[in-house]
């Protein structure tokens, strides 16, 4: 799962960076509305969460055109200016959820959960796959019922399985869904950390679709 | 209408005025115009009685006995007629060897009575003019003259009734007074419409500020007489400054909002999942510091607000907006907000974003609430915008209402949200002159009232 961060005030940028980051996520930061619209209208991520306050393109502005474009990523909103009248103006422009300044790490952390299972479809915050169950909540997967030691990347390719349990899903999919922008690529990795997962869980559960990518067998 | 209110009417006063100055113009003119006529009239009078006389003269001979007779009678007619109203006389005035003979010669008119005329020698070609009694007691115009003919002194008379010459005086002032009299109404009729047109404009400039007031428009619309016009344009631009003035607080509220939250964002998240003293001061205050913040924005915004004349806010698109929002914000909880329909006219009083602060924190604190559904509901009642907000969720303790509307008391401090929520609700809607009334709902839970002023 790969969220982008977009707020222009460096500390609090980086405070939100490192709490999503620590929730399992990788992520992406964006200190302008200009580079916001730019990333968020050209790579993939699961869920956006936007500042409205920005120098260059306001926030809102920038929800509007990517929802023109047609990009239908969750976005949660982040504001100073607690009104309604800014709430409605960011729902009607596109906006999935809002919060308000200051707020807990924690609650947005829980938003932007609730946000990504509801655009997978999920009504619940336990992920389950035949004997697998991921937590979103404290990133905990277990195989019936015992507890799986995951590193953060192997995480985050089971993660995004399971969000898309069922679906074929392509290595370069995984590849920019698992990594920031700016890490260093490389789709080799991939199957080294499906390789991995496949050794931790029960066998067959990770299908390899030749020439396609990969999918989770046995959903539910 | 009592006195004092008619002394300050503008209408009053220039009818007064107005009416004055008629009146006062007929009665001069009445007066001037009376005096003119009967001058002519008297003067027309003498003359005829002097053409009389130049005729008496003219006709006066002596015959063979050297007593005076006429050449030729006289021809008016009413010389002829007994106390006609026109008379003739001769005297024979006194000389050397001859007494003064009264009524030497008369007219038949005189029948058998003598002109009494004052003893009065006129010099030779002198007429002179006396007013004398008649014969039936009438008064008379006379005018003498005094002859000699042949040595023979004599004095000749010519008189009229005064009453031809009143009567045709009497009669055109009657006519006179009568015609003025039908001017005068005239005028004062033309006056009364003069000043209501006159004044109507006044009339459509007090109804187009009661809609200013009554929040149906913004500005004073319509045109306006040439006079009144630069008032009318004062008066608008003083509005938009006002409503400028207004932004411009809001703006800067924002701003000051924005500029205040940050950091407090990042001072909660430094803190945030630390377990020290200084990570809990920090926390508890900045909780603290942004219910300040919340509360004084949001009073500042609608006291703001409230002073500007003209607004009126449409009911519906802010529920509807409101609506869309809250399920939107609470879409994983599968609640079902409804809003009753309501009709289009329903507005209210006052600015657009206030009635959303208030409605958004009541939908939002009933949908926090809320098992499973929020229910909308409004109507005038009283003269009153009324809008009813139901849930079913747990509702609130009846003793415990009252401290739900104060500040920053939260029923459940689980829920997450501002505890403000009511309480900045109930004092936008007292700025108002409205208010929250807090109750069991009929659907189990809370029933929150927002009573508001409406607007037409």
């Amino acid at each position: 799962m790969r969220i982008l961060v977009v707020e222009d005030e460096p500390t609090l940028a980086a405070q939100l960076a490192e709490g999503v980051r620590e929730a399992g996520y990788a992520v992406d930061v964006a200190h302008n509305g200009l580079d916001a619209h730019f990333m968020g209208d050209t790579e993939p991520f699961d869920a956006v969460v936007l500042d409205l306050g920005l120098p260059q393109m306001d926030g809102i502005t920038v929800l509007k055109k990517w929802r023109a474009a047609g990009r239908t990523m969750p976005v949660l909103i982040l504001t100073a200016r607690d009104n309604w009248h800014e709430k409605v103006a960011g729902i009607d422009a596109g906006a999935d959820d809002y919060l308000t300044k200051p707020f807990h790490m924690e609650e947005l952390l829980a938003r932007l959960r609730a946000l990504i299972r509801r655009a997978g479809g999920h009504a619940s915050a336990e992920l389950v796959c035949g004997p697998v169950t991921l937590d979103t909540r404290n990133n905990r997967v277990t195989v019936e019922g015992r507890a799986l030691t995951l590193t953060s990347h192997e995480y985050r390719v089971l993660a995004y399985l399971m969000h898309h349990a069922g679906e074929v899903v392509s290595r370069s999919d995984l590849v920019e869904h698992i990594y920031a922008q700016d890490f260093d690529r490389d789709s080799n990795t991939v199957e080294v950390f499906i390789g991995r997962l496949r050794k931790k869980l029960p066998p067959g559960l990770i299908e390899t679709v030749r020439g396609m990518g990969y999918r989770l067998a046995n959903p539910q | 209408m009592t006195l004092a209110t008619l002394r300050g009417s503008l209408r009053f006063r220039l009818l007064l005025g107005t009416l004055f100055w008629i009146a006062a113009t007929i009665l001069v003119a009445g007066w001037g115009l009376g005096n003119m006529f009967r001058q002519h009239v008297e003067l027309q009078f003498h003359a005829e009685l002097k053409t009389h006389l130049d005729q008496l003269t003219a006709q006066l001979t002596l015959d063979g006995q050297g007593q005076p007779t006429l050449v030729m009678p006289l021809s008016d007619p009413r010389l002829n007629k007994p106390f006609a109203g026109l008379y003739w006389q001769i005297d024979g005035l006194a000389s050397p060897g001859l007494p003064a003979i009264p009524a030497l010669m008369r007219s038949r008119s005189l029948w058998d009575q003598v002109l009494r005329v004052p003893a009065d020698t006129p010099a030779s070609g002198e007429v002179h003019q006396h007013r004398i009694t008649g014969p039936q007691g009438e008064m008379l115009g006379m005018a003498e003259r005094s002859v000699r003919i042949d040595a023979l002194p004599l004095r000749l008379i010519v008189a009229a009734d005064e009453g031809l010459m009143i009567e045709p005086v009497a009669r055109f002032n009657k006519e006179l007074w009568l015609a003025l009299g039908v001017l005068g109404l005239g005028l004062a009729l033309a006056a009364l419409v003069q000043v209501f047109v006159g004044l109507a404009p006044l009339r459509k400039l007090r109804a187009a500020l009661g809609r200013v007031h009554r929040g149906e428009a913004q500005r004073m619309e319509g045109t306006f007489p040439a006079e009144i016009m630069p008032l009318v344009e004062e008066f608008n631009t003083v509005l938009a400054r006002n409503a400028e003035v207004v932004e411009r607080a809001r703006t800067q509220a924002g701003n000051l909002a924005h500029a205040l939250k940050t950091p407090l964002s990042v001072l909660a998240n430094a803190a945030g999942g630390k377990d020290d003293a200084l990570a809990r001061l920090v926390t508890a205050h900045v909780e603290m510091a942004r219910r300040q913040v919340d509360y004084h924005l949001a009073r500042a915004q609608a006291a703001a607000a409230v002073r500007l004349p003209g607004a009126r806010t449409p009911l519906e698109p802010v529920v509807d907006g409101l609506v869309r929002t809250m399920r939107r914000i609470h879409a994983g909880r599968n609640l079902e907000l409804v809003a009753q329909p309501m009709p289009a006219s329903l507005a209210f009083r006052g600015d657009a974003q206030d009635l959303q602060e208030m409605l958004g924190n009541l939908l939002d604190n009933a949908s926090k609430w809320a098992s499973r559904r929020v229910e909308i509901d409004a109507g005038i009642e009283q003269d009153r915008l009324v809008i009813r907000v139901d849930d079913d969720g747990k509702g609130i303790a009846a003793e415990q209402r009252e401290a739900m509307l104060r500040r920053g008391v939260r029923a459940d401090q689980q829920v997450p949200g501002s505890g403000l929520g009511l309480a900045i609700v109930d004092d936008l809607a007292r700025m108002y002159g409205g208010q929250v009334v807090l109750a069991n709902s009929p659907l189990g839970g809370l029933r929150a009232t927002l009573i508001l002023p409406a607007a037409q």
